[in-house]
């Protein structure tokens, strides 16, 4: 038995607005996380290559756990577990900012070594004999090689963090899918709702890959010839 | 001359590869260099030479001995390893070390994201703590010494073997050593552009740099060298006046190497 679909295109009309605002969310928060996750994953990378034993071990702990688990445990976790174990309450939004920068800054780490581990170990031994430090190579010499080699990894991880933001509307943000979801059950219109935000997460998607296309020729353009 | 700029005693140097690969790489090797005097080191490949440049500027700090350059003597027992502010003395001792004795190497080690000007002036500024205007023209400068001034602006993946090395002998000298280190500073390059940059290290030498070169050029050796190490197998097997160790070499080691290169 087959059950016509009534398609109603129109009601994408009255709906765009409320998916506008929630793409501004979507993009604010992944923003967010990218941020923190980038500056928070250097860290632990930091810690990772560390001389200590120690402090290697935790930071190699870290970025097991955080990479463990899907991003979907992890926003129950920290809204409904940790919200209710120790009693701070976070808003849905912060919990999932949370949430995307602990999973995602665990890759970023590992992104970080491997592209430090990248670079020409010719190149510490020359800043070495020219008389810099460790502190002064890397800021000179070590780093801005090593940015050059991680940027594909970071832009598909930032690809990845807008993709997977759409998972904490399960906690009732009002980002893009959350937005999405309420106008689902509202308008009975699924089909033509959910196919219409696949269309915005595209866009947002494509943009991005057309920066980062760019961000790679600008950084790279002496090493090109 | 008993002016002596660098002395080496009783240098080891084990590399581990696992637990039942462990190589010697340096044995008991002493060494002395005299003020502007030229030395070449020659011997077959993991003979040691490199490893003997690198143990000098403890880029791999040797196992056992010391090295005493311009009145400080560096040793691996004296790193302090607990005590932080005194570890952080010693690498201060350390960086000065290494300003004083520049090194070339033998895939130029060029900073890739750098122009050629830049790969110059950087050490200057972020090491001496130079004036940005200051080190570009010294930058210039050096840049002008070896020929290359007009490639100031180019980026390394843009210069011939030639050119990049001509760079990386000026990155060294912008900070004006008192001893160069060259390892094997011309087996990358195209046979065509070797002579040019061995003129610039001849120029360098006569105009009383102290070197070190490990070198398979025994042209250059004959020429230039003042005295001439042969290694093998870690250690110092043969040395002396460079004319004379090539002519007439004592060992039946190193006459079977010179045998087979020449």
């Amino acid at each position: 038995m087959t059950v016509a679909y009534a398609f109603q295109w129109s009601v994408l009309r009255p709906a765009i607005g409320e998916l506008w605002h929630g793409l501004r969310i979507t993009l604010e928060l992944s923003a967010a996380s990218l941020v923190l996750a980038l500056t928070l994953g250097l860290v632990v990378a930091l810690l990772r290559m560390s001389s200590l034993r120690v402090v290697r071990a935790a930071a190699y702990v870290y970025i097991q756990v955080f990479r463990a688990l899907s991003l979907y445990i992890y926003v129950l976790w920290i809204y409904f577990g940790i919200a209710g174990a120790v009693g701070i309450n976070l808003s849905p939004l912060t919990a999932g900012v949370v949430a995307l920068t602990v999973l995602n800054s665990a890759y970023m780490a590992e992104i970080y070594r491997s592209a430090l581990g990248a670079v020409d170990p010719g190149q510490h031994e020359a800043a070495a004999s020219l008389g810099f430090g460790r502190v002064r190579a890397f800021a000179t010499v070590i780093s801005p090689q090593a940015i050059r080699i991680a940027v594909p990894s970071l832009v598909n991880q930032f690809v990845d963090i807008v993709k997977d933001s759409s998972i904490i509307a399960i906690i009732g943000t009002s980002d893009l899918f959350g937005v999405t979801n309420r106008l689902v059950s509202y308008y009975r219109a699924p089909f033509e709702l959910y196919t219409l935000v696949a269309f915005f997460y595209l866009s947002v998607v494509l943009v991005i890959s057309a920066l980062a296309t760019f961000l790679e020729r600008r950084l790279q353009r002496h090493l090109l010839l | 001359m008993t002016d002596s700029i660098i002395e080496a005693r009783g240098l080891n140097k084990w590399f581990h590869r696992g637990h039942a690969n462990e190589h010697h790489a340096l044995r008991d090797v002493d060494l002395t260099v005299q003020k502007g005097e030229v030395l070449v080191v020659i011997g077959p490949s993991g003979s040691g030479k490199s490893t003997l440049l690198r143990c000098l500027n403890f880029l791999a700090p040797p196992e056992t001995g010391s090295v005493t350059f311009l009145g400080l003597t560096l040793t691996r027992e004296n790193l302090p390893r607990f005590d932080v502010s005194a570890r952080l003395a010693y690498e201060k001792r350390l960086r000065h070390f290494r300003t004083q004795m520049g090194m070339v190497f033998q895939h130029f080690n060029l900073f890739p994201h750098m122009t050629a000007l830049d790969n110059v002036a950087a050490a200057p500024v972020r090491v001496l703590g130079m004036s940005r205007s200051d080190a570009r023209a010294r930058a210039v400068e050096e840049l002008e010494r070896v020929g290359i001034a007009d490639k100031a602006k180019s980026y390394p993946s843009q210069l011939s073997g030639g050119q990049k090395q001509r760079v990386a002998i000026a990155r060294a000298l912008a900070m004006q050593p008192q001893l160069m280190l060259f390892d094997e500073a011309t087996s990358a390059l195209d046979p065509e552009l070797i002579g040019g940059v061995l003129e610039e290290m001849k120029k360098l030498a006569e105009g009383g740099m102290t070197m070190i070169v490990v070198t398979h050029e025994m042209g250059f050796a004959r020429e230039v060298g003042d005295r001439l190490i042969f290694m093998d197998g870690g250690h110092i097997i043969e040395q002396g006046a460079a004319r004379d160790v090539l002519a007439d070499p004592q060992k039946e080691r190193t006459r079977e190497f010179l045998r087979a290169i020449l």
